[in-house]
């Protein structure tokens, strides 16, 4: 033979390029997008719902706003991150009131009051009260008398959303 | 110069089958599924707005509502949650159930009846009309002890009602009354 079998080179066909099967990952990507289409809001979050309690679930579609944080959970009372009042005491209390909700709220307030005459901010009194969905009715109308005695008579009650 | 062959017996080469090439849309979604993902919103948080008259303006409140009682007709509807289902009143008289001193509309089963509790609703609504001044208002009260889903849930029922795939208004106006503790 004119050419020895060993020089001729081993492979002629270049491998080429690896071809990765990409075309199901793409479909599942392509659902994906579409879903996330779907759930896209501009709304940002303007409430951090508490991690340990459930909300209530409502058909009623009114965004939520800024103000005051009141997060009443089975175990704590808090406001604003910062736990006021342990629940048990508050189920067990005589009268609408509840001290120590009263007294950082009175902070809050004359807070925002000194606010509004210094800035001229309004005061908007609003108060988001965050409940977990099994409290009973009697402590939630001691939170909402407290708030109301207190310069906070606009309530907004968070809860879930549901379809329908 | 002789050609070798014939140029109708050039052998064509077959085409090679070009790959449809992935990676460009790949790119795509490697930033836009992140980016999404990022401000989706699996669970939406809406708010019930109750608003309470000023405190400061409790007493004065009072004075400026000193209407003449008799050109006012109210109809004061009110709902009271039981445990033993929902009492259904107004300034006339208490909406009796099937026997005296039973719930207007008693729990079915363990649970809650809001759907009869609605229906009910547009029945009172649709008599009472527009005779009087307040009868887009309801007072929802409850006994100390029931949990405030059923609370929020009797409020969707007073709210509003689903027929035949419309919703009609039923007592926009709600309030929560205070009850016994």
């Amino acid at each position: 033979m004119a050419i020895r079998p060993s020089i001729r080179k081993k492979h002629k066909t270049d491998p080429g390029e690896a071809h990765l099967q990409l075309t199901s990952m793409m479909d599942m990507f392509t659902i994906i997008l579409v879903f996330l289409l779907k759930t896209y809001s501009t709304h940002g979050q303007l409430i951090n719902p508490s991690a340990d309690l459930t909300l209530p679930t409502s058909v009623i579609q009114h965004l939520p706003e800024q103000g005051l944080d009141v997060t009443v959970s089975m175990d704590w009372i808090l406001v604003n991150g910062s736990p006021v009042e342990k629940t048990v005491n508050v189920a067990s209390m005589d009268g609408y009131m509840i001290p120590a909700l009263r007294q950082e709220l009175r902070k809050y307030a004359d807070e925002a009051l000194k606010m509004e005459e210094l800035y001229g901010v309004k005061f908007s009194g609003k108060v988001t009260i965050q409940g977990d969905k099994k409290l009973p009715y009697k402590l939630l109308m001691k939170v909402m008398a407290t708030c109301g005695q207190t310069d906070y008579p606009n309530m907004r009650l968070v809860v879930y959303q549901e379809e329908g | 110069m002789i050609l070798a062959y014939k140029p109708s017996e050039k052998v064509k080469h077959g085409f090679e089958e070009t790959r449809l090439n992935i990676a460009p849309v790949m790119n795509l979604m490697v930033v836009l599924i992140p980016l999404l993902l990022s401000s989706a919103e699996f669970v939406r948080l809406s708010v019930i707005e109750l608003n309470l008259p000023p405190a400061a303006l409790g007493p004065e409140g009072e004075q400026l509502n000193n209407l003449p009682e008799e050109e006012q007709r109210k109809l004061d509807l009110t709902v009271t949650i039981t445990d033993r289902g929902f009492f259904i009143s107004s300034a006339m008289a208490v909406l009796g159930g099937e026997k005296e001193g039973e719930p207007t509309i008693p729990l079915s089963g363990d649970m809650y009846d809001f759907e009869a509790l609605a229906e009910k609703l547009y029945e009172i609504k649709t008599k009472a009309g527009d005779r009087f001044t307040d009868s887009e208002h309801i007072i929802i009260m409850a006994e100390p002890e029931i949990d405030y889903q059923t609370i929020v849930s009797t409020m969707d029922a007073s709210r509003s009602i689903r027929i035949n795939g419309e919703n009609q208004a039923l007592f926009p106006i709600v309030s929560l009354s205070a009850g016994i503790l």
